[in-house]
């Protein structure tokens, strides 16, 4: 993903592999006579495809799928059925099965996305079943496509069984070609952003669903093409041979055995695991009857033991780590600190931001009760209070996580209550969170590119903008490392990018200085006043007091959900609500 | 009672805590302060085994702690009282202090520890066939801390019991673990954000900051500490 | 009129007694998912080993011999509870705690569906390994109650009659005393306690001195034990193949979704409403469509309160 060279010398460096690998495989089909391991041949590829569309949701987006049998047998039906009664031929046929795939995918998909994790996943398994029993009930227990041996080519009917490896073959390349292209893209990292963090990446200004269906509508027609083109290669077509379980199993099988989320995954997956059941079927499938079904089983279950997110990430992890671990550590020494800029007060600045009585309870726990706020043109507001005082939930109302359950939340005067996360993001408001939400298993830079779509017209843009906000924040000798492999503060300054590549014109930052070190922090402090001195407004949450006070122009303090006290520093830290609230009412007495 | 010797801990490659040491003599009050993310859940997450240490030793009642099962630390007299209660909110609040004297030592006494803790917190028996979640947040923080006693422990670790609570009732909270710890000699070790209050309570206090302890002392050298008083109490 | 009243309280019996029994896979299933959150993708399966141990045990171990015909399907049907929570203690602890637990926990991003692709493996596993220790003729054990039937009736002037099958109301009976028994031990019991405090918040249980992890081998092996003895009941009313799991997954997955997550009371409530579903759809559809019936409710059930399911609401904040 993050590739050492640029993005156009690997695009071709891909497509030259894909070429030879195609011309290798195309030429080992012509010195094969023997129909039976042509056949193989032509259904390696077939696979390959099926793996490739699973992936193409799964494998990027995480959201796992145990149903693209679903698409493959309506594909295949489609293609049996349009030549039964239409006489229309596979030529067309096939690329009508792609777009029933497609449209399938888009009808499964919009509902099934309201659910996460396993429902996700158990949903689609509901969906091939009951299209097994339709199409048994609809009396199609087994169809046959007629043979046409006058319209042979026609008809896509070749004596020659190698053409059918070629033509499987060529559909291969086309997925392959297909992948790679959302790989490299928008599309693609919106994915990956989206398995790695949902909520992240929607905070992020990605507009999640919208990939998500994208991505399952591809993945059917992907799906809906290999069962068309799998039916003609069969020439016979029964619910449970292309609804059954073993279907959907084998798609998430062969990507999951070569690697999740990787354009060779399903192509190696493929290549191994589907002559190796096939060639075992043949020898003892009289003698152990289901022979494939436990090759597969055994291989899944092997792979998720040993190297449970294939081999390509296991072998991607080793290397990373032990070039992180080989890394100089400690050059926090030579970090220099920039002289601070002073602070002029924003007393006089508009009014950027508003929170109106905003409540919200759950259950019967009322976690945020009628704050008000305002926030002024470049000002810098710290929002104080102990743990559980509702600080976090507040943020997840400005950005849209939750919705407020009464009041107004005004940026720059636009109502932006109850928008979803990815317009308030696109509306100019950027977020980092508690615990911090990278994207793990992208490098620094994507992190931060994926932050940039929301406002970036071309890929080239984003790349642009996503490279300044990483100098802004002092990361831009990390940019190729993963995510995963940053220490505390720099992965609280690669929050504060993302954010920042959003171009936003507020900046939530919720305990960014928590868990670092006194030097730490007086560095992470530069780089916000920096931003501040650009003009960007920025709300940021504390649990303590200690360096806040010299960050910030004024305090909102919460407690128990509530507002207790406003003002600036020097006012907040007298208070004796804020004291009680902080430091308990026992130590003022004994301290008087 | 309690020896931690240079412990590192760690989720995955980020360091908590960096060569922790520490010691908590029988009987004694002794707290842990520092600011959020210091590594002061870490700390108690590994003593209890949650968290696997890199590094060091700990040792409770001269025993190898690092070489008994996390399940099997309770048995030993460790009651940890995690932060954010944890209460089991799906069960009673009787059937809560059940699972509290799990232990060898809690079943044996159990009908006196239940007496001891109803008399100490009367608002459980009250509630007894109440579910755990239907309580308020101080009432669940009385429930943890009841749970924990009833194990009939010789160390109780209390994580945060103020967090999220009223002020009114942190101090509720605060008087009766300090009764409890005067009336019984219970060993206590205790990790606070409210630092006034808990080196105020304390026989010995440890500072942590960012995985380090950084100050230790006895009750009256922290609270003339002029790093302290800046720091903690904004004086 | 008279034909469909007839009908339909035709249906009502045969989807109380039928629910009765998906209600105890139901049961076993929700165990599972309740007390470890994990999604058991083989949990059909098991309850297919279940039904062959309680069919090898009627035929081969003398079962049938000892007890006779009447009595001796329902010895070997609460026969293969026992069998079956030592083949799932086993598969727990060599595979699925590999990957669930504390340390499934600690592995990264799609370390969270490692479990649901794990059992996925097992299913195929088990399924095709059936056809091969089992054969793929179908398979049923036969007892004389099967064949009977009580009547009721004849009610409203003499035209309308029901049939209540022995043997499914002797197997329904036995599948709600298993889930009583069942529902006692995990109210009760110090260890049902242990495990719904296992359950309920697995760190804290650890706190407590409860060994996490053997609780959850113990909710496996119960979970698996439980469906097999449904399985098993089931054997004597349909005949069956090593695939038959397949079906019956959705079927039970659908029973617990509709329950409740985690509540034992609530997933049998939830495999009766579905044994009704199942029965009741057999008045308007096609016989073949059953099964459909069963999955466009059970999509209906997840796409329509997703939430509370799993708190997704929650863990987006």
């Amino acid at each position: 993903m993050s590739g050492t060279d640029s993005p156009a010398s690997n695009r071709r460096r891909q497509a030259l592999l894909i070429a030879a690998f195609a011309i290798a495989y195309g030429l080992l089909a012509t010195f094969v006579e023997h129909s039976y391991y042509l056949l193989i041949l032509a259904v390696v590829p077939v696979w390959a495809v099926m793996g490739l569309a699973w992936n193409l949701l799964s494998g990027y987006s995480g959201f796992v799928s145990f149903g693209h049998a679903a698409f493959f047998g309506l594909g295949a039906y489609f293609v049996a059925l349009a030549q039964i009664h239409w006489g229309l031929s596979p030529w067309f046929g096939i690329p009508c099965a792609a777009a029933v795939g497609a449209v399938a995918g888009l009808v499964v998909g919009i509902p099934t996305f309201r659910l996460r994790g396993h429902y996700f996943a158990l949903a689609m398994l509901a969906y091939p079943l009951a299209l097994l029993y339709v199409f048994e009930w609809l009396g199609y227990q087994e169809l046959a496509l007629p043979m046409q041996r006058e319209h042979a080519f026609a008809y896509m009917q070749f004596e020659d069984h190698r053409i059918y490896v070629w033509l499987a073959l060529a559909l291969m390349v086309g997925a392959m070609v297909l992948t790679s292209l959302v790989e490299r893209s928008r599309f693609g990292m919106s994915l990956l952003a989206i398995r790695e963090d949902e909520a992240a990446a929607e905070a992020a200004g990605i507009r999640t669903l919208a990939w998500k269906l994208k991505a399952i509508t591809l993945s059917g027609a992907l799906a809906g093409a290999a069962g068309g083109f799998y039916a003609v290669v069969l020439l016979v077509v029964t619910p449970p041979a292309v609804f059954g379980m073993l279907v959907s199993a084998q798609a998430l099988i062969v990507a999951m055995f070569g690697g999740v989320g990787t354009l060779w995954g399903p192509v190696i997956g493929a290549l191994v695991l589907v002559p190796l059941s096939e060639v075992l079927h043949a020898q003892l499938g009289s003698i152990v009857p289901g022979i494939q079904g436990v090759v597969y089983g055994v291989a899944i279950v092997a792979v998720i033991l040993l190297a449970p997110e294939g081999v390509f990430w296991k072998v991607k992890d080793m290397i990373t780590r032990r070039r992180a671990t080989q890394a100089p550590a400690g050059t926090r020494a030579g970090a220099v600190v920039a002289a601070l800029p002073a602070r002029s007060r924003h007393a006089d600045g508009a009014i950027v931001f508003e929170v109106r009585n905003a409540s919200k309870a759950f259950g019967g726990i009322r976690a945020v009760r009628d704050v008000s706020l305002q926030v002024r043109q470049g000002e810098i507001l710290g929002i104080i209070g102990p743990n559980g005082a509702g600080k976090t939930t507040l943020f997840n109302l400005l950005n849209g996580f939750i919705r407020v359950d009464a009041g107004r939340i005004l940026l720059e005067g636009r109502d932006i209550a109850g928008r979803r996360p990815y317009e308030i993001c696109a509306a100019g408001v950027g977020r980092t969170f508690q615990v911090v939400r990278p994207f793990r298993r992208l490098s620094v830079l994507d992190n931060v590119v994926v932050g940039a779509y929301v406002n970036a017209s071309t890929d080239a843009q984003a790349r642009r903008v996503a490279l300044e906000a990483l100098a802004q924040v002092g990361l831009q000798n990390e940019a190729r490392q993963l995510a995963g492999a940053l220490a505390n503060k720099q992965l609280r300054l690669l929050e504060i990018a993302r954010a920042l590549a959003g171009k936003p014109r507020l900046l939530l930052l919720d305990e960014t200085l928590a868990g670092l070190g006194a030097g730490e922090v007086e560095e992470v402090i530069a780089v916000v006043r920096n931003l501040a001195a650009q003009g960007i407004t920025i709300v940021i949450i504390e649990h303590t007091m200690q360096a806040m006070v010299r960050l910030v122009d004024r305090f909102v303090v919460l407690d128990d959900g509530a507002l207790l006290a406003e003002g600036l520093p020097e006012e907040i830290t007298r208070e004796p609500a804020v004291i009680d609230a902080y430091l308990g009412k026992r130590w003022r007495i004994a301290n008087a | 009672m309690l020896e931690i010797d240079s412990l590192s801990a760690g989720y995955g490659l980020v360091p908590v805590l960096n060569a922790v040491t520490l010691r908590v003599k029988p009987g004694e009050f002794a707290a842990i302060v520092g600011p959020n993310g210091a590594g002061k859940t870490t700390l108690f997450k590994t003593i209890s085994g949650i968290v696997r240490p890199t590094s060091g030793g700990i040792r409770f009642d001269g025993r190898d702690l690092l070489a008994v099962a996390p399940s099997a630390r309770p048995h030993l007299g460790i009651a940890h009282i995690p932060e954010g209660r944890q209460v089991f909110a799906s069960l009673t609040v009787l059937e809560n202090l059940q699972m509290g004297a799990y232990t060898e030592a809690g079943r044996r006494a159990w009908k006196e520890n239940l007496e001891k803790v109803y008399s100490w917190f009367p608002v459980l028996a009250q509630r007894a066939k109440a579910q755990a979640g239907a309580l308020s947040g101080g009432q669940q923080q009385m429930l943890a801390i009841a749970r924990g006693l009833a194990s009939s422990p010789k160390l109780l670790m209390l994580d945060e019991p103020s967090m999220g609570l009223a002020p009114t009732a942190a101090d509720e909270i605060f008087e009766r673990i300090v009764s409890i710890h005067s009336g019984s000699g219970l060993t206590v070790l205790l990790v606070e954000q409210r630092v006034a209050e808990a080196l105020h309570f304390a026989d010995r206090g440890y500072v942590l900051e960012a995985g380090h302890v950084v100050l230790e002392g006895s009750h009256d050298e922290l609270k003339s500490n002029d790093r302290i008083r800046q720091a903690y109490l904004g004086m | 009129m008279a034909q469909f009243t007839e009908n339909f309280l035709q249906a009502l019996v045969a989807g109380l007694l039928t629910g009765s029994i998906y209600g105890l896979m139901c049961v076993g299933l929700s165990v599972i998912f309740g007390v470890m959150r994990v999604i058991n993708f083989a949990h059909g399966d098991f309850m297919m080993l279940g039904m062959y141990v309680a069919y090898y045990a009627f035929g081969l171990l003398g079962i049938h011999a000892v007890f006779g015909a009447t009595v001796g399907p329902y010895v070997a049907a609460l026969l293969a509870g026992p069998v079956i929570f030592l083949a799932g203690v086993l598969v727990h602890r060599l595979l699925i705690s590999r990957v669930t637990g504390m340390r499934g926990n600690a592995l990264q991003a799609e370390g969270h569906y490692a479990q649901l692709i794990l059992t996925l493996g097992l299913a195929l596993i088990m399924q095709n390994g059936g056809l091969y220790l089992f054969g793929s003729t179908p398979v049923s054990i036969a007892t004389p109650l099967a064949s009977n039937a009580w009547t009721i009736g004849p009610l409203v002037g003499d035209r309308v009659e029901i049939f209540v099958n022995q043997g499914q109301t002797v197997a329904a009976v036995i599948a709600l005393i298993v889930v009583l028994a069942f529902v006692a031990i995990m109210s009760r019991s110090r260890l049902g306690k242990a495990l719904r405090a296992a359950a309920d918040n697995p760190e804290a249980a650890t706190y407590m001195g409860i060994d996490v992890a053997r609780s959850h081998r113990l909710a496996f092996g119960f979970g698996v034990a439980i469906t097999a003895i449904g399985g098993g009941l089931l054997a004597s009313g349909i005949s069956f193949q090593p695939y038959v799991g397949l079906e019956y997954v959705i079927v039970m997955y659908a029973g617990v979704v509709l329950g409740g997550l985690g509540s034992v009371s609530g997933a049998f409530l939830g495999g009766l409403t579905i044994g009704l579903v199942q029965q009741m759809s057999t008045l308007f559809l096609p016989n073949q469509l059953q099964n459909t019936a069963i999955f466009v409710v059970f999509l209906f059930i997840v796409l329509l309160r997703p939430q509370g399911l799993f708190g997704t609401a929650l863990r987006r904040t």
